[in-house]
């Protein structure tokens, strides 16, 4: 019933820092970071996909390659059957009318000089600028104003003016401009205070509901991926450690790096003390990945064969997906 | 068992803005035993940081403190000189962690002359300046790196700040923190830049300290979640008030005012799914302009007559070691706060 909006195939996205020009031409002293280092992902239409991992592990990089914000080095962005990695400008254009992005830093993606409405009228002008009046783009912008529940007089505001949250909702609103059928929520919550943060969720639910959108909900919160999400991905380094039914991978924790990280996810328990699985040291620098499975500096569960071999993707049934050794018998 | 080692009582505190006067804190009450943890939470705008910085007297100019004591230790913080401060209290019984450890550290200098010169000045009485000192100094600098849990402190001691990750920096930034004297520590929203796994990290090590050291840590944070895994006790601030105090189980298990259980239900839980959240509607109202009566009644689904017209709700043992600010629950008796 439900059909893949978008289909990540084997996508690679690598920075490179070299020492100056020297290294560029010799290629000597060049550092590959590997941020997004092949990645499959199935992005079903009308519904949340979530995406988890510590900062470092390629998350947000791989919302900016769906854009093309960063050039993929290899794979296939497969949208509506097309793909985005080939698209040319005119092309592109048509997609990032159907794809918008919500970017994690709500004060700086707004321009601190224009104001609010014509933050939100720019995307109408760029694309609707020929057919549309500039009374019929007022009229849009209050309509969207209103649909993300602020106030039309808002639109004479300018950035400085709002507060965290409301600058998020201009970020909103402006995501929706365009109708679009695919958003990436880049944390959007954060930096928010708790029950502003629930209004954006809500906010963000009913949008979908309303509109029929698909998101791609970039979070490290695992309680907000839980609850927003239908399906998710853990990644870890630049590749995805654990996917499938958000409902399936929190029951499960398949993956020995799920697990820790789902534990040490603080909670309101009142009265209980819950195990914490603490991991030692920090994520590893992308330069140098550990060889075999990229988790085993730091995994409880290590054993030889870590090391030696990097550990595919295995099936466990109903969409569920682990890389992880533990489960190959 | 347990004595009081800080006691806060009706701290009261203006920020003078030109025309403005904001109640930045009003009648703060409460007080913290050795090696406990006090959860302070609310929203952004509450008081809590200000809170943190009166104790330790690093408010800016414009803060005036109109009433109140802080005893610490017997003696009252607010009495005491800059220097007196200087030389007993900030830096060294009492100490302050901050939110951004990478904007607290100074990135021109390595990790070893920013600790000794911490520890330079925490000995500075008995300051003799001759190289024996020095190495001296470095070797405590580096047991203090090795109590904070980073590995190879001897050859880490030497690099720069950007050498290290948050994580890491914030634990240098604990080191500092930590010398063998201090019995109060600040965490000022310590862990909120950090991912969760290092989050896990941090908190265990500063509650290790607590029950280990028997520091008493005042833990600032808007984190419940986290709160409700360190804390002993929580305090929930609303514009400068108190509005809620108690053990973390009966604060979080039973709140008895409004406002905690409503930030409580705003959390997406572990059970609900596509249930809607709490949004309080609203905002926390400026503070030079608190509606009269209850600050919170504006926002309050069970404001009633009493909460508008009265003066500002006492804070009232309401059971045992549980304090609250409701007048609902205080005449009507316990109140279930079920929220739509």
């Amino acid at each position: 019933m439900a059909v893949d909006l978008i289909q990540i195939k084997n996508l690679k996205a690598y920075f490179f820092q070299g020492k100056g020009i020297l290294s560029k031409i010799f290629g000597q002293g060049l550092k590959i970071i590997h941020a997004v280092d092949g990645i499959n992902l199935n992005i079903k239409k009308g519904r949340t996909f979530g995406l988890v991992g510590e900062s470092g592990s390629g998350k947000s990089t791989l919302g900016n390659t769906i854009f093309r914000l960063v050039e993929p080095l290899e794979g296939e962005i497969l949208f509506q059957g097309s793909d985005v990695v080939k698209m040319n400008q005119t092309e592109l254009r048509k997609f990032r009318q159907k794809a918008q992005l919500i970017f994690q830093d709500q004060f700086g993606c707004l321009n601190p000089r224009m104001s609010s409405g014509q933050i939100i009228a720019e995307p109408l002008m760029m694309h609707h600028g020929q057919q549309k009046s500039q009374q019929e783009i007022a009229q849009d912008v209050a309509d969207l104003l209103r649909a993300v529940n602020l106030d039309p007089e808002a639109s004479v505001k300018f950035p400085h003016e709002l507060s965290g949250g409301q600058a998020r909702r201009i970020g909103v609103a402006r995501a929706i401009a365009l109708n679009p059928d695919f958003i990436v929520a880049d944390e959007p919550t954060s930096g928010l205070d708790i029950s502003t943060a629930a209004t954006i969720l809500n906010l963000m639910q009913d949008l979908q509901e309303k509109m029929d959108i698909t998101y791609l909900w970039i979070s490290h919160n695992m309680n907000q991926v839980r609850y927003m999400s239908d399906d998710m991905a853990v990644m870890y380094l630049g590749k995805v450690v654990e996917t499938g039914p958000t409902g399936e991978v929190f029951d499960q924790r398949a993956h020995p790096y799920t697990r820790a990280l789902i534990s040490a996810v603080p909670q309101v328990f009142p009265g209980k003390k819950k195990e914490t699985i603490f991991l030692e040291g920090e994520i590893p620098s992308p330069i140098n990945p550990p060889s075999g499975c990229r988790f085993r500096t730091r995994c409880p569960q290590v054993f030889k064969r870590c090391e030696e071999e990097e550990p595919p993707l295995i099936d466990l049934g109903g969409e569920h997906f682990c890389a992880c050794h533990l489960h190959d018998r | 068992m347990s004595e009081p080692l800080l006691e806060v009582s009706n701290l009261t505190l203006n920020y003078n803005l030109g025309s403005r006067k904001i109640r930045a804190l009003d009648k703060v009450s409460f007080s913290l035993n050795r090696g406990e943890v006090l959860g302070v939470a609310g929203e952004s705008g509450c008081g809590k940081s200000t809170l943190g910085l009166a104790i330790i007297r690093l408010l800016p100019r414009v803060a005036e403190i109109k009433r109140g004591e802080i005893i610490f230790e017997g003696t009252d913080l607010l009495k005491l000189s800059e220097e007196q401060m200087d030389r007993n209290i900030r830096g060294r019984k009492v100490t302050m962690i901050f939110q951004n450890p990478q904007n607290a550290l100074n990135p021109v200098f390595r990790i070893e002359t920013q600790m000794m010169d911490i520890l330079r000045i925490q000995n500075k009485h008995k300051l003799s300046g001759t190289r024996k000192r020095r190495r001296d100094f470095k070797q405590e600098a580096i047991e203090r790196l090795k109590v904070t849990g980073i590995a190879d402190p001897e050859a880490r001691i030497s690099n720069y700040p950007f050498e290290f990750s948050g994580g890491m920096k914030q634990r240098v930034m604990i080191g500092m923190a930590l010398s063998s004297g201090t019995s109060l520590l600040l965490a000022d929203e310590a862990t909120t830049s950090l991912d969760v796994t290092i989050e896990a990290q941090i908190n265990r090590l500063i509650t290790d300290l607590a029950s280990q050291y028997g520091t008493s840590v005042l833990y600032i944070s808007h984190n419940l979640g986290v709160l409700s895994e360190v804390a002993d006790h929580i305090m929930i601030m609303y514009a400068g008030r108190v509005f809620e105090m108690g053990r973390t189980d009966d604060v979080f298990g039973s709140p008895r005012h409004p406002y905690s259980a409503a930030l409580l239900k705003s959390l997406p839980g572990r059970r609900t799914r596509r249930n809607r959240l709490l949004s309080i509607s609203g905002f926390v109202p400026p503070l030079d302009r608190l509606p009269p009566g209850c600050s919170f009644h504006p926002r309050c689904h069970f404001a009633k007559e009493m909460c508008r017209q009265k003066q500002t709700p006492p804070l009232i043992e309401v059971s045992k070691g549980h304090w609250s600010a409701c007048l609902l629950d205080q005449k009507r008796g316990r109140q279930k706060w079920q929220w739509i």
